[in-house]
């Protein structure tokens, strides 16, 4: 048995490897290229608009720069050219394995089968050397045969003969397949000769140091630099950077978006001559006497020395008052800008959530809402609506109005009024009117209905424990009529079931769920999360699908208490199929820690949405922590069999409560009395809620 | 014999692995260093203190040296030093109370990754040199008077907080014309409508008293004299009789009037 290593030199099995490594590459990718989408800006409805902004064809350009760019081209070549491998390799399979010679198989020749015995082989040969004895039969033109062809058959049959008839031979073929008895083992390497030839390994040699010395180290140093490159917003470093010395305590809509225009971004979009390009006409037109920048806004674009900063600020300013740049690439550079001021936008919030001052908070989400409708901080909202300029919004509002209308408290003016207001010489036309009527009552304002604190299968609220905020609210688009009444059933919030672990643990639930209902019902129910439509904002270039943020502050230090919670989904439909609106309550919950100790806190509930100007929300709500004593008293009463001091369930309760639990009951009831009776009398009367809602505009 | 050909193999194929470490390790040192060094400061550059150093180092034999006279200028007073001094002190405390409020958010923002190492290089780079530079105006100070460097930066930043505060009176005073002027115009507003309001108020009354006489005078005389009026009026003129500048109302008026002569 001899060990000697045969190269592949015929290229036999090397396409097999290579076509197995190839297609470990090439399937996934493929599935990963052609796999539809999940994003949320691909699977929402849209706000149904005929609207086309002024420059559409330009936003439209943007928009698919912005698509090829994610398009991922490398992953296309790298796919094509994998596909194109494998076929080469499959090419060559098919090639060579008809060029392998074909194992001597004296049955095939006979034309008898493998189970045939000897008395069936040996009549088979004499009636075959009957026709094919080369003394019986003449050579046939036609077929093009010669004599020597028949002579050679006619000595293969029996060749082929003997050795079935020699027992030796037929017991070797038997036992190892082949006529000559056991042959050697050898073991091939799936390597074509070339590369192991004697001149060849220099150059192999080369190859493999590129490889490993070379190409390796490269790809491993791309990916690690161009991942720190980004930060975990995806923008970059100095983009973040640039804009955390930005910050300050105080600073607000024009001062954020004068941070966002030191991103690195803009530099990369501006790059060489662009920078200065048409610099000296955008600022003439910014700086106009007629347009809406207050003064410190134009000191701030005066006194910037970078011509790149400058022009980047000076775009999204002329994005944001939508002022036409009379410049086909001015135009389209200050919509390319607003998009990235968006991404950028990401970074400053969370710069802005490390600080937890409440302003430049709610600034950084104002920020986000005026990028996206393209409306200049300290305009009126109603510029959301399609077709409305700042004529049509001044002859609303009146001349020299102070506070803005929102689109609902328009949308609430009888409806002669709404129109006699807009439509006229100058303003809008008839048709113009009703676009922006249907679009505004498409909007998705949420109102919240009730909004409360609970601590998930417990009566009161315990030091410590994780509190879950409910809010209840409904999608009421503007100028809805006959909105119906809030059932006070949807209010309230059920705990799910002991056994439906997924509930208690947070987890998402599968497919179906079962729901309590009020009355103790059990009802199954298809679990969807509905996406509400994408923002309407014919001006930016991008999808964008609404974010509704919660958080709580504290009024009176002005900082942040709970960090926001981003709802992007919800549980009902919002619109049923003819788009009527369906007023359906929507639950929002968020979970976060109680204060350690006992007492009343106020907080301040934010909603804001990211995508649409006067849709926030802003009200007081109070959580009401009562004592863990008390809670343990309150559950004796409701005749809960106490847990085991030494049962699991009873360290659970010591963990929960902060203290064991009690053995005696009446020692219990005793020291909670004393321990209550500063804190008994308002626990009565105080609800833990606070459903007064004051809309904020 | 030894072969050495073969045995330079090795050495030679050891040489050059060490070699290449080395030269790397070296190079990045260097260009990390270079980088640390090209960092962009945190701060802009400090004025206060770079006018306390001029006037310090302002040697009056080395300051007037042009013109070849003989003329002496005068040695900075030592009032001029200390002001400025205490400038730098207020610029300092600026600083450093920017440092402080920044540093927690700035170490969480590095922990999630939402800013880079560079930022976080540089912020205790600033930090470094602001407590150097806070230790240097305590020197200063207590060269100047024994004992002042325990209380320079208290006064520096009750000076603060007065520039401060005075800061927000003026932004509240700048205001002040342009809620005026809103004001007024608010105010001009609501009298016209208390008047609209007043005038046929103050005609029910005569309606009822006198129907027929009434009917046939009320329609006449609020016209006339709203055509004689000007159309907007000063607080002044308002508490004149009741005057209506042309409205509905008053049409409404003469409706009514109409309809209480047809009775």
């Amino acid at each position: 048995m001899s060990t000697d290593y045969n190269y592949d030199d015929k290229g036999q099995f090397f396409p097999f490897f290579v076509l197995t490594l190839t297609s470990l590459v090439t399937l996934p990718l493929t599935y990963n290229l052609l796999r539809p989408s999940k994003g949320l800006e691909n699977t929402a409805p849209r706000i149904k608009s005929e609207f086309k902004p002024e420059h559409a064809e330009l936003i439209e350009a943007q928009k698919r720069k912005r698509l090829r760019k994610e398009r991922r081209i490398k992953r296309i070549i790298t796919v094509i050219v994998g596909y194109a491998v494998m076929a080469y390799m499959a090419y060559l399979i098919i090639v060579t394995a008809r060029a392998t010679p074909k194992i001597w198989d004296p049955y095939d020749i006979l034309g008898v089968s493998r189970s045939a015995d000897e008395k069936a082989i040996s009549r088979h040969y004499k009636r075959m050397s009957l026709v094919y004895h080369p003394d019986k039969i003449r050579p046939d033109p036609a077929k093009n045969e010669t004599i020597e062809m028949l002579n050679d058959r006619f000595v293969e049959l029996t060749k082929a003969y003997k050795a079935l008839t020699d027992e030796e031979v037929r017991n070797n073929y038997i036992q190892y397949g082949h006529p000559d008895g056991k042959q050697s083992m050898s073991i091939g390497i799936a390597l074509p000769t070339f590369i192991v030839s004697e001149g060849n390994s220099k150059y192999t040699l080369l190859v493999y140091g590129a490889l490993l010395g070379v190409l390796l180290p490269y790809i491993v140093g791309r990916w690690w630099y161009g991942s720190q490159r980004y930060t975990k917003e995806r923008v970059l470093v100095a983009s973040a950077g640039n804009i955390f010395r930005e910050y300050k305590e105080d600073i607000t809509d024009g001062g954020i978006v004068n941070a966002l225009s030191t991103g690195a971004e803009f530099k990369e979009m501006l790059q060489g001559a662009q920078t200065d390009a048409g610099l000296a006409k955008l600022e003439k037109k910014i700086l106009a006497e007629d347009s809406i920048l207050s003064p410190e806004e134009r000191n701030v674009i005066k006194s910037l020395d970078d011509s790149g900063r400058r022009k980047a600020l000076s775009l999204l300013w002329a994005y944001l008052s939508r002022t036409d740049l009379d410049d086909t690439t001015l135009d389209g550079e200050k919509y390319e800008a607003a998009p990235i001021a968006l991404s950028l936008n990401e970074a400053f919030t969370a710069i802005a959530l490390a600080f937890g001052n409440v302003r430049p908070i709610i600034g950084s989400f104002r920020t986000s809402q005026h990028l996206i409708q393209a409306v200049a901080p300290g305009s009126s909202p109603l510029l959301q609506l399609p077709h409305f300029t700042d004529e049509v919004v001044k002859s609303v509002e009146g001349a020299d109005a102070k506070e803005h209308y929102t689109v609902q408290k328009f949308m609430s003016i009888p409806e002669e009024k709404q129109r006699s207001l807009t439509v006229g010489a100058g303003l809008l036309s008839e048709q113009q009117y009703n676009t922006a009527i249907s679009v505004a009552k498409q909007l998705p304002v949420l109102e919240v209905s009730r909004a409360f604190f609970k601590v998930m299968g417990e009566k009161v609220i315990t030091p410590s424990s994780l509190v879950q905020l409910v809010v209840k609210a409904r999608f009421v688009p503007p100028g809805s009529s006959n909105v119906p009444q809030v059932e006070a059933l949807d209010l309230e919030d059920i705990d799910p079931d002991e056994d439906d672990l997924d509930a208690i643990m947070g987890r998402k639930p599968a497919k179906n769920k079962t729901t309590k209902l009020v009355n103790g019902q059990k009802v199954e129910e298809k679990v969807e999360t509905i996406q509400p439509p994408l923002a309407h904002a014919p001006y930016l270039a991008r999808d964008h699908s609404p974010r509704w943020n919660i958080f709580l502050s504290d009024a009176k230090q002005g900082k942040m208490a709970v960090p926001p919670f981003t709802f992007t989904t919800f549980d009902k439909p919002l619109f049923d199929a003819d788009g009527k609106p369906t007023f359906n309550i929507q639950t929002l919950k968020m979970q976060f820690q109680a204060p350690p100790q006992v007492g009343d806190f106020t907080f301040v509930l934010h909603l804001l949405c990211d995508s649409y100007l006067g849709l926030d929300t802003k009200m007081e709500i109070t959580l009401h922590i009562d004592d863990p004593a008390k809670a343990a008293a309150l559950e004796e009463e409701d005749d809960i069999s106490e847990p085991d001091e030494d049962s699991i369930a009873g360290q659970m309760q010591a963990l929960k409560t902060g203290q064991p639990p009690k053995k005696a009951k009446k020692p219990t009831a005793a020291d909670s009395s004393d321990d209550e009776s500063d804190t008994d009398g308002d626990a009565g009367d105080t609800s833990d809620t606070n459903t007064e809602t004051d809309i904020d505009d | 014999m030894v072969n050495w050909i073969t045995l330079a193999v090795p050495f030679a194929y050891l040489g050059v692995l060490l070699g290449s470490l080395a030269t790397f390790s070296s190079l990045y040192r260097k260009r990390k260093a270079m980088k640390s060094f090209t960092l962009e400061p945190w701060f802009p550059p400090h004025a206060p203190r770079d006018i306390y150093f001029s006037l310090m180092h302002l040697d009056p034999t080395t300051a007037s040296p042009s013109g070849g006279k003989d003329k002496k200028a005068p040695a900075v007073p030592d009032s001029v030093l200390k002001a400025a001094l205490l400038r730098r002190a207020i610029e300092d405390i600026k600083r450093v109370m920017a440092l402080r409020v920044q540093k927690p958010a700035l170490a969480m923002l590095l922990q999630r990754g939402s800013v880079g190492d560079d930022l976080w290089q540089r912020f205790l780079r600033a930090e470094k040199e602001m407590e150097d530079e806070v230790k240097d105006v305590v020197a200063e100070a207590n060269a100047y008077a024994p004992g002042w460097g325990q209380t320079i930066f208290q006064s520096a930043n009750e000076m603060l907080n007065n520039a401060i505060l005075r800061e927000r009176v003026e932004k509240q005073q700048a205001k002040l014309q342009e809620e005026k002027q809103s004001w007024e115009k608010k105010k001009d507003g609501y009298l016209k409508e208390l008047d609209a309001e007043a005038a046929p108020a103050a005609k029910k009354p005569e309606d009822s008293a006198a129907p027929a006489a009434a009917a046939a005078a009320a329609p006449v005389t609020p016209t006339s004299e709203s055509a004689s009026t000007p159309a907007t009026k000063t607080p002044e003129s308002s508490g004149a009789p009741p005057s209506v500048a042309g409205s509905e109302e008053d049409d409404a008026v003469l409706v009514e009037a109409e309809k209480g002569a047809k009775k």
